[in-house]
C-alpha cells in the first residue's frame, strides 16, 4: 500500500496533533458552554446594565472573524503582559468566540421556559442562583442542546484555525508533515477521517444528552 | 397573621386592585370570590410577592413584602398552588417536593424525602414518587403541587383556582385533601369558583368587584338573605355560578 508507506513514517506525529486537538476541543467545549450559560443568563437579566453588558460580549465576538480574534489575543494578551502559551491562547480564544454563540441558543431556550415555572420556584423561596441553575438552565437545555451541538461542531472545526498561531494541533502537524513529504493528498486524507470521527463522536454525545434531558417530555 | 392594608396595583394604566384591605388570622379559611378579572390571582400574587404593589401595604406576620428582607422571611411563612400546577417538568414528584426543602429548609436529602413521601401517601400517590409531571393525570399532577407547598411547612397556604383545570371527578380528590387540610386548621387564603365547597370550608368570605374588596363577611352571614345576599352584584354572580 503506497498509501500507508507515506503515511506511516508520520502517523506518531500526526496523533499527537490530533491529540492536541482533542485537548484543547474539550477545554474549550467547557469554557464555551460554562461562558454561553452565564452569559446568557445575564442576557435574560432584569438588570439593563447586566443585559447590555452581556449582549455587547455577544455581538462583539459572533460578528468578528475567528482568526482576527486569534490573532488579537496572541499578539495582544503580551502587550498587555499577560503571557500565556500559544495553546492557552488558543483555548481562551475558542471559549470567548463560542460561549457568544453558545450563549444565543441558551438564550433561545430560556425564552420558552414557562413563566409559571418561574413564579413557583420563586415563592418557594429558592435563590435566584439556584432558579436559574436547578430550573431555567436544565428545562432550557432541553431545547438549546441540539442548536448547541452545531454550535459545539463548528468549534471543532475552528480548532484547525490554532495552527496559524504556532500550536501544532492537527491541522498544524498536518501542515509540517505535508511540507516534508510532498504527498498532501495522503496527508489531508487522514486529517478528513480524523476530523469527520471527532465531529461524528461529539454528535452521538450530543444525541445521548437531548435523549437523557427529554425523557418523559413529550410535550412542553 | 396576613394584613393587605390599601394595597393597589396598576398595569400601566389600568387599576387592577384598588384600594384593598384584608385580614387573615392564623387557623382561618378565607376564600376570595369575584368575577374573571376581577383581581383575585393578582391580590394572591401580591402577597407572595410575584407582583409589586403600587400602593398600600402587605404583611405576612409582620414581614412586609415590598421589602427584601421581608420578602423573604414573608414567602417563607407561605406556600402557594397555582391553577396549571406550575410543577418542575424536569423533576420527578418526589424531586418537585423536596427542592426547597433540601436547597432553603436546608433539610437532610433523607429527611425530606421521608416527609415527601408521607406528604404523597397522604394524597393517595404512593405510587407516583418516581413519575414525571408529563407521566401525571391534571388531578395527580395538582395533588404534588398540594404535596410541593406544604413540604415548606408554610403558615399560609395560598390556593389559586387549584381545581379551575380539573374534570369534574379530578377535582373532588382534591377538594376532599383541602377539606382535610382546613379541618387540621390550616390556614388559607382560597380563590376559587367552587361555591358550595368554599361555603363548606371558609370562615369568611369576602369579594372583589373590579379591583375593589366590596364585602368581607363571615360564611354565613355572607349567604344570608340579609348579608351578601343584599348586594345585587354578588346575588347576580351567585345565580351566575350556580348556572354554569
Ligand atoms: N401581567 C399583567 N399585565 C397586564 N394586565 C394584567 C396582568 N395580570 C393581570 N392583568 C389584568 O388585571 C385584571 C385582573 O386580573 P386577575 O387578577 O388575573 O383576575 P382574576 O384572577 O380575578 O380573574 C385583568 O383585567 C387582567 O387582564
Ligand atoms: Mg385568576
Amino acid at each position: 500500500m503506497r498509501f500507508w508507506r507515506v503515511i506511516e513514517p508520520y502517523i506518531g506525529f500526526l496523533l499527537q496533533g490530533f491529540a492536541l486537538t482533542i485537548a484543547a476541543c474539550l477545554l474549550a467545549i467547557a469554557g464555551a458552554v460554562l461562558l454561553g450559560a452565564l452569559t446568557a443568563s445575564m442576557r435574560s437579566s432584569g438588570n439593563g446594565l447586566v443585559r447590555g453588558f452581556a449582549n455587547a460580549y455577544g455581538d462583539l465576538f459572533r460578528n468578528v472573524p475567528f482568526l482576527v480574534q486569534l490573532f488579537f489575543f496572541f499578539y495582544g494578551l503580551p502587550e498587555l503582559g499577560i503571557y500565556v502559551g500559544a495553546f492557552e491562547t488558543g483555548v481562551i480564544a475558542m471559549s470567548i468566540a463560542g460561549g457568544a454563540f453558545v450563549s444565543d441558543v441558551i438564550l433561545s431556550g430560556i425564552l420558552t421556559v414557562d413563566a409559571g415555572v418561574i413564579d413557583a420556584a420563586k415563592v418557594s423561596g429558592l435563590s435566584r442562583v439556584k432558579i436559574f441553575t436547578r430550573i431555567v438552565l436544565p428545562i432550557a437545555m432541553r431545547v438549546s442542546v441540539r442548536p448547541m451541538g452545531s454550535v459545539l461542531i463548528n468549534l471543532v472545526l475552528t480548532s484547525s484555525i490554532l495552527s496559524t498561531i504556532t500550536v501544532n494541533e492537527l491541522t498544524g502537524a498536518a501542515k509540517i508533515v505535508a511540507a516534508t513529504t510532498f504527498k498532501p493528498f495522503e496527508v489531508y486524507a487522514v486529517l478528513l477521517v480524523l476530523y469527520a470521527s471527532l465531529t461524528t463522536l461529539l454528535s452521538f454525545a450530543i444525541s445521548a444528552v437531548h435523549h437523557r434531558l427529554n425523557r418523559f417530555m413529550t410535550e412542553g | 397573621m396576613i394584613v393587605a392594608e390599601n394595597v393597589e396595583k396598576r398595569f400601566g394604566e389600568t387599576l387592577v386592585l384598588k384600594r384593598v384591605n384584608l385580614r387573615v388570622e392564623p387557623g382561618e379559611v378565607v376564600t376570595i370570590l369575584g368575577a374573571s378579572g376581577s383581581g383575585k390571582s393578582t391580590l394572591i400574587r401580591c402577597i407572595n410577592g410575584l407582583e409589586t404593589l403600587s400602593g398600600g401595604k402587605i404583611t405576612v406576620d409582620g414581614h412586609d413584602v415590598s421589602t427584601k428582607t421581608g420578602l423573604v422571611a414573608a414567602r417563607r411563612a407561605s406556600a402557594t398552588v397555582f391553577q396549571l400546577f406550575n410543577l418542575y417538568p424536569h423533576m420527578t414528584a418526589l424531586q418537585n417536593i423536596t427542592l426547597a426543602p433540601i436547597e432553603v429548609l436546608k433539610l437532610p436529602k433523607a429527611e425530606a424525602e421521608a416527609r415527601a413521601r408521607a406528604l404523597l401517601d397522604r394524597v393517595g400517590l404512593s405510587a407516583q414518587a418516581d413519575a414525571y409531571p408529563q407521566q401525571l393525570s391534571g388531578g395527580q399532577r395538582q395533588r404534588v403541587g398540594i404535596c410541593r407547598a406544604l413540604a415548606m411547612q408554610p403558615r399560609y397556604l395560598l390556593l389559586d383556582e387549584v381545581t379551575s383545570a380539573l374534570d369534574p371527578e379530578m377535582t373532588g380528590d382534591v377538594l376532599r385533601i383541602l377539606a382535610a387540610l382546613a379541618a387540621d386548621g390550616t390556614t388559607m387564603v382560597f380563590v376559587t369558583h367552587e361555591i358550595e365547597f368554599a361555603r363548606h370550608i371558609s370562615n369568611r368570605i369576602v369579594f372583589l368587584e373590579q379591583g375593589e374588596l366590596i364585602v368581607d363577611l363571615p360564611t354565613a352571614q355572607f349567604f344570608a338573605e340579609d348579608g351578601g345576599l343584599a348586594v345585587p352584584r354578588i346575588r347576580q354572580f351567585l345565580s351566575k355560578m350556580k348556572k354554569d
